[in-house]
């Protein structure tokens, strides 16, 4: 390359529903350099082809001109890596051969529980711990999942609980298709798994830009990260995820959910002065297997990657679905903290953190922006939402996704762009034009 | 380790179902009903013999819950002086022994039962199994039929009590069991000592901190108790500090809940190993380990009523731990005059102050003052006093001036409760009536200044604030005021020092989001065990995130 400044720069926001899919596009004198940011969704936009998946990737493709450059997978929910998984979408990433491969530490393969590699004898047990705990979860998301769907059978059952039990269990089952191919395009590629303050080495791959990573912070930095993995709560999970395993093989025969006792215990009906209670019992099953899998669904948000981004003199901030817990580390508890923050305050263009959700901006970290400002303010502060309403949360409880005063904040503060501004088929996406001339 | 316990006969149904509690044996993760277990046809229980034969017996799983969460009620009705009710519209508490797969077990207001979870694993774990778990829960149901409003948010004291006070219970009832303690100190060895003897030398509060308590935590966590958290093995870790409730990590409600435990099991040690030093005679005495286990046991037992007697001399609403220890100490007295036997009250005064508990009377025996205030009676009838709300509630209208109530508050007596207490030194009967009066009001963020309370930052002036405010009156067998034990709405009259509570209280409310959020009863207890199970909450560095939470995100 013989000019290996970028001249303009532009980010697209698939519309995919709920999930995430970003394409970041680096223009040079003479080329292009093109990074993909996550691609998944856990429900696609109503008016959607199921084909959608498959259609992005081919825009993809056409695009970048069939070459990736880098592919970030922030964490492995499935609204962020679930198209990476699939036959046709995925073959068509993977044909777009990425020089490179980015995801967070607790990705690494030799942390996987079965792969037992001396690699991982010699590992943190820590981190070992906080694997084995995600395995553990992913597999008690697999039976929730099922049990959504055995319960929005059972007369009388709220169709409301069941299908949210199912939801949030799709999204947080380990895809293993999807990982599995993000391991072999690293591997055909460079494989990265990054944690706080790792130099990512990419200036050959992308001249003029920075990545600081933020997020995740490792566990000996900041144990807090995983507080559900003390060994308490890892026997917990281990426990809860042979139930996960059981309940979504149901077919299984060594340990299928029959009845704890022999046929001579059960009954067939249910007595007349048990019937009120019978329901009750469901529905607090319910909500229990469902506040579990919010503690889960946290902890593999806090293990997302946050990547503050320079390119020229304009920097973005990429902070996947972290949250409080995660970013804690960057905005407080590091030796730089102050530094960062300085540094996260020049931010142009805001990929809002976890769709919007309630705790996926901290207000520190928000409030910092410099360039907050109405629509007259010179260079004012771009934010790129990736969502679809109704999915996630409830309004009652000030738990919707996107939170409605976070989406007030944003207005008022920022040029806010939405995915759920465009429903075309066409061209399911939004182009924000990132200037490189820095602004104010 | 199992024990055997007496109950009084009564004529159940299949289930059990007796008067106070229905076993209903529903799988919610299988979806299975189990059979109903029958009344026992002879007068004793046996658990079966072998490890396999009582994990595969449904019908005793059932006969153990009934048993033990009769017995503790019965605990409470001994103590309190007059039959107790749950804290449900009913009167029959379900406990569902095996309600679904998970390591989890809670009591649901909405329900109206207790949900008992069990662990399939290599060997099945039954949370129904465990004698401390089950007496816990039940202790939830009966603490919230005798204080509605401990559940409620108010400040981290109340959030960690209705916890504490379950386990506090739980392991009391426990250790009232005779042959557990026996059981328990069997490892204290003494060669030197006859068979059935050990020296008295060999019995310190330290060996007994190490066998008994430290024993009973190891025993639980080979148990139920490790899938859901042990709190006991937690609890006796505190070393007692008397600056700690102020210090962050405590704020945090699970720990906070732990010291008082701790100080509570504390407080029983020393008054054990301090009677042990006086049984026999001289320092190098033997002393018989029989007699020394009962002994344990006669206290765990005195001490179990006497933390079940307080939450008569406890505030409605808004409670605090120098509440309750007033409520313990004042209560105690009044029926249990004499205190030279095992001497609880002082061993409680003194090791609860070693965490930094004070009483709130402000006095130097912890009790609460007597009123000097005399409420006229014209027109009430001494006989409906003791039992009838809306003759109570006309009594105090017409006092409302000297008992400083709120006019242009919604007010009600939720509960006149008769109470016949026995003293133990002349047999004489204690007769009192329990009132509980509850004033709620609901204003605007505006009209807070009014009230001489400042608005927390952040919270939107057109937000509407409920304040709860409330007394406890406790009538002597004439209908005179005997204690006044309460945490009014903020008036006027408020001592600067209860108005900067009030403040706090706005402060934490706002803080938690119940401010505007409200608050789920049900859902509360059942994340509450979750958290704790999963140890949230351990560390300082917990605590901290736990406030980042609250104040990084978009409530």
């Amino acid at each position: 390359m013989t000019d290996p400044r970028p001249k303009s720069a532009q980010l697209r926001a698939y519309n995919v529903g709920f999930g995430d899919c970003l394409l970041l596009s680096i223009d040079y004198a003479a080329s292009a350099r093109h990074v993909l940011i996550d691609f998944g969704t856990s429900k696609l936009p109503a008016r959607a082809p199921a084909t959608r998946m498959l259609d992005v990737a081919k825009a993809i493709e056409q695009e970048t001109g069939g070459h990736l450059d880098l592919i970030v997978a922030t964490h492995r929910h499935s609204d962020h890596i679930s198209g990476f998984g699939a036959a046709k979408s995925g073959d068509v990433i993977e044909s777009l051969q990425p020089a490179a491969v980015l995801q967070p530490w607790t990705e690494h393969p030799d942390l996987d529980p079965a792969a037992r590699t001396p690699a991982a004898a010699e590992s943190a047990q820590g981190r070992l711990a906080l694997s084995r705990t995600l395995h553990y979860m992913s597999a008690f998301a697999g039976g929730a999942a099922s049990e959504g769907r055995r319960l929005a059978a059972v007369a009388r059952f709220p169709k409301s609980v069941a299908s949210r039990l199912e939801f949030l269990g799709e999204t947080n089952i380990t895809n293993p298709a999807a990982v599995e191919r993000l391991m072999a395009m690293g591997r055909a590629g460079r494989p990265l798994h990054a944690s706080f303050g790792d130099d990512l080495g990419l200036d050959d791959l992308l001249p003029g830009v920075t990545i600081d990573v933020l997020g995740p912070p490792t566990l000996e930095d900041h144990p807090s990260i995983a507080r559900q993995t003390t060994e308490d709560a890892e026997q917990f999970w281990h426990l809860a995820g042979s139930w996960g395993l059981a309940a979504s093989e149901r077919s299984a025969t060594v340990h299928d959910l029959a009845p704890l006792f022999s046929t001579g215990h059960v009954l067939k009906r249910v007595p007349q002065a048990a019937k009120w209670l019978v329901p009750q019992i469901e529905r607090a099953y319910a909500e229990e297997v469902l506040s579990l899998l919010r503690v889960l669904d946290g902890v593999l948000n806090n293990t997302s990657l946050i990547l503050l981004m320079r390119i020229a003199d304009t920097t973005l901030l990429f902070p996947g679905d972290a949250q409080i817990e995660n970013w804690s580390y960057a905005l407080f508890d590091a030796p730089n903290a102050d530094q960062i923050r300085r540094r996260l305050a020049k931010t142009h263009v805001y990929k809002v953190g976890h769709h919007g959700s309630l705790n996926g901006t901290p207000k520190t970290m928000w409030n910092d922006l410099a360039r907050r400002g109405d629509e007259q303010a010179p260079g004012r502060l771009i934010t790129v939402l990736s969502t679809a309403a109704g999915k996630h949360g409830d309004a009652r409880r000030n738990t919707e996704v996107p939170r409605r005063v976070l989406l007030e904040a944003l207005r008022a503060g920022s040029d806010a762009r939405t995915t759920q501004s465009t429903r075309s088929n066409k061209r399911p996406w939004i182009d924000v034009a990132v200037p490189l001339s820095g602004g104010r | 380790m199992t024990a055997q316990i007496s109950l009084p006969w009564e004529d159940l149904e299949p289930g059990p179902m007796g008067y106070a509690v229905y076993v209903v044996d529903y799988d919610a993760s299988t979806g299975t009903m189990y059979r109903q277990a029958e009344a026992p046809e002879e007068d004793t229980v046996t658990a079966p013999s072998s490890r396999r034969g009582l994990l595969a017996d449904p019908g005793y799983h059932a006969l153990n819950v009934y048993a033990i969460a009769m017995r503790t009620l019965l605990r409470f009705e001994f103590a309190l002086g007059r039959r107790v009710g749950w804290g449900i519209r009913g009167h029959q508490l379900k406990i569902v022994p095996h309600a679904f797969e998970e390591a989890n077990a809670y009591y649901s207001p909405d329900a109206e039962a207790l949900l008992l979870g069990y662990v399939r694993s290599k060997q099945p774990t039954f949370l129904c199994l465990s004698h401390d778990i089950v007496a816990h829960e039940a202790a939830h149901a009966l603490l919230d039929g005798l204080r509605d409003k401990f559940m409620a948010p108010s400040s981290p004291d109340q959030a960690a009590l209705h916890e504490a006070f379950a386990d506090i219970v739980a392991l009391l009832s426990v250790f009232s069991l005779p042959e557990v303690v026996g059981h328990l100190l069997a490892p204290v060895r003494d060669a030197t000592a006859p068979e059935g003897l050990v020296s008295k030398a060999k019995l310190t509060w330290e060996v007994l901190a190490d066998t008994a308590l430290l024993g009973l935590a190891e025993e639980m966590r080979d148990d139920a108790s490790s899938v859901r958290g042990n709190a006991l093995r937690r609890s006796v870790r505190i070393e007692p500090q008397r600056g700690m409730l102020a210090r962050a990590e405590f704020e945090e409600e699970h720990r906070r809940g732990e010291v008082l435990v701790a100080a509570v099991m504390r407080a029983f040690l020393s008054a054990w190993a301090a009677r042990i030093t006086r049984l026999g005679s001289g320092d190098g005495a033997f002393v018989d380990r029989k007699l020394v286990a009962e002994q344990g046991a006669d206290i765990a037992d005195l001490m179990l009523t006497m933390v079940i007697r307080a939450i008569d001399y406890t505030p409605p609403i808004h409670i605090t731990f120098g509440d309750f220890l007033s409520a313990l100490v004042t209560a105690d007295g009044e029926v249990r005059v004499d205190d030279s036997r095992y001497e609880l009250r002082r061993h409680l005064l003194a090791t609860m102050g070693q965490y930094g508990i004070v009483p709130a009377s402000g006095t130097k025996d912890g009790r609460w003052l007597r009123p000097d205030k005399r409420l006229v009676r014209e027109g009430s009838h001494l006989g409906s006093l003791q039992t009838d709300p809306t003759e109570m509630f006309r009594h105090l209208w017409n006092n409302r001036s000297v008992l400083d109530l709120n006019a242009n508050a919604h007010t009600r007596v939720a509960s006149v409760r008769p109470s016949v207490r026995v003293s133990p030194e002349d047999g004489f009967q204690v007769r009192e009536t329990v009132v509980e009066c509850v004033q709620y009001l609901k204003i605007t963020t505006s009209e807070l200044g009014a009230h001489g309370l400042k608005a927390p930052d952040g919270l939107p002036t057109d937000a509407e604030v409920v304040l709860e405010g409330g007394s406890t009156l406790i009538l002597d067998e004439y209908g005179e005021l005997k204690f006044e034990v309460s945490n009014p709405l903020p008036s006027k009259r408020t001592s600067a020092a209860a108005q900067e509570r009030w403040q706090r209280r706005l402060e934490f409310l706002f803080k938690q989001g119940y401010l505007t959020r409200g608050f789920n009863r049900s859902v509360g207890l059942a994340s509450f065990h979750r958290e704790r199970m999963m140890a949230r909450g351990d560390t300082a560095a917990d605590r901290a995130l736990a406030i980042r939470l609250a104040e990084e995100g978009w409530t």
